[in-house]
């Protein structure tokens, strides 16, 4: 079958993602950054593998119109929506490092909005009652997706009030706004627009192009930014004893 | 649908809050020395002289000049960050990203001007910018002066 124009764009898009993702894995593997941002690394590969290998692999073997692949898609989308919650909360918890008292607020915070959105989207699902499972997901990540937003808004102002210096978080959390505003933004005008070919083609593109923002946001972050002093000067465990036989 | 559009308001305003914050975050980068300096001596740029104004008066000096000299000094410097030392002649996408936002900041100054609000906040964005453009500059010809090429060998080597 002949490609569009505009199909073409969009397969380009969707390969630059693929490629970025990939970058995002290696420069974390070459930078040996990989230890200390473990759970960047596993979202992103769990990204590339579950978009760029299965989704395809599923869509090839049912078809792009099945059911089965309709349902492992918006499967894999929750997925992704609570490995970013989950990225976002370990963000939270490197910026609260040395301010533990505001981690355990934060921590109940986390636990108590994720229990709100869960709620929430399950009170949605009692004007529906055909297809519980999709309904439930759908709701569930679109509001995970502004929960997440506001979740990286909130770090982004504590690493402003704490006065934290560390700019590769910062810029994470930049990355994670520009994914995750883009997103929502697209959702809401999805439904002002009551599902409009106009905005369901500006959404096709949108979408994948802040996901390529992010990544390229990351990929800025991971190579560009100096190492911070806990990275660059990690105790050794044995440190400590070879202090204490000094003082002796 | 009020919620559907309070969410595409607040989405659309962080969106470019967060952009906003990457182009700043890429502007705090530390260079080892202060290599604007001798770009803007060779150069005779003007923005210092207008970064000057504005922290000793508190406000830029005339509203004409000020565009025309903020304007000329980024035309040289991005013509410099595309065509000095600069082995694969484009630029980069960080440098992508601040020529949009000098422009876009660019654009505000004049809005700004038009609404008569304060100007100074957005012609001190625009030097900031042009200042980290020179020191990117900077950085590459003495990358080129100090390596085993001579600044002349890397020429007659194109």
């Amino acid at each position: 079958m002949p490609f569009k124009g505009d199909q073409l764009l969009l397969c380009g898009v969707q390969y630059a993602t693929y490629a970025l993702e990939v970058w995002v894995c290696l420069s974390l593997v070459w930078g040996g950054r990989w230890r200390r941002l473990k759970g960047l690394g596993l979202y992103v590969t769990s990204l590339f593998l579950l978009d760029g290998v299965a989704r395809p692999a599923v869509s090839n073997f049912f078809g792009a119109k099945s059911t089965p692949f309709y349902y492992f898609y918006w499967t894999t989308d929750v997925v992704f929506v609570l490995g970013a919650f989950a990225v976002i909360c370990g963000f939270l918890r490197r910026a609260c490092t040395r301010e533990e008292k505001l981690w355990s607020f934060v921590r109940l915070l986390l636990i108590f909005v994720f229990l709100i959105v869960l709620g929430v989207s399950t009170l949605s699902l009692t004007r529906h009652y055909a297809n519980l499972y999709i309904l439930y997901i759908i709701e569930l990540s679109q509001n995970l997706y502004f929960t997440c937003l506001v979740l990286n808004t909130l770090l982004y102002v504590m690493l402003q009030q704490l006065a934290i210096d560390d700019d590769e978080l910062g810029l994470l959390s930049c990355g994670m706004g520009v994914q995750f505003a883009g997103e929502a933004a697209c959702f809401a005008l999805l439904h002002l627009t009551a599902d409009s070919t106009m905005a369901r083609v500006l959404t096709q593109f949108l979408a994948p192009c802040c996901t390529l923002a992010m990544l390229w946001i990351w990929i800025y972050a991971i190579g560009k930014t100096p190492q911070t002093v806990s990275d660059r000067y990690e105790p050794r465990r044995d440190e400590g004893l070879v202090e204490a036989v000094a003082d002796q | 649908m009020f919620m559907a559009a309070l969410i595409l308001m607040v989405s659309t305003g962080l969106f470019f809050f967060y952009l906003q914050a990457v182009c700043q975050k890429i502007l705090r980068r530390q260079f080892t020395q202060e290599f604007f300096q001798s770009i803007v001596n060779a150069n005779r740029l003007e923005f210092p002289s207008v970064r000057k104004a504005i922290e000793d008066f508190g406000s830029p000096v005339e509203y004409p000049r000020l565009t025309v000299t903020l304007k000329c000094d980024f035309l040289a410097l991005t013509y410099l960050l595309k065509n000095a030392a600069n082995v694969n002649q484009r630029y980069s996408y960080e440098e992508r990203l601040l020529i949009l936002y000098f422009k876009l900041v660019f654009v505000s100054l004049v809005t700004r001007h038009w609404l008569k609000l304060r100007e100074t906040p957005a012609a001190l964005k625009l030097t900031a910018i042009l200042q980290y453009f020179a020191n990117v500059v900077g950085e590459r010809v003495n990358t080129v002066r100090f390596g085993n090429l001579a600044a002349s060998d890397y020429l007659l080597n194109l």
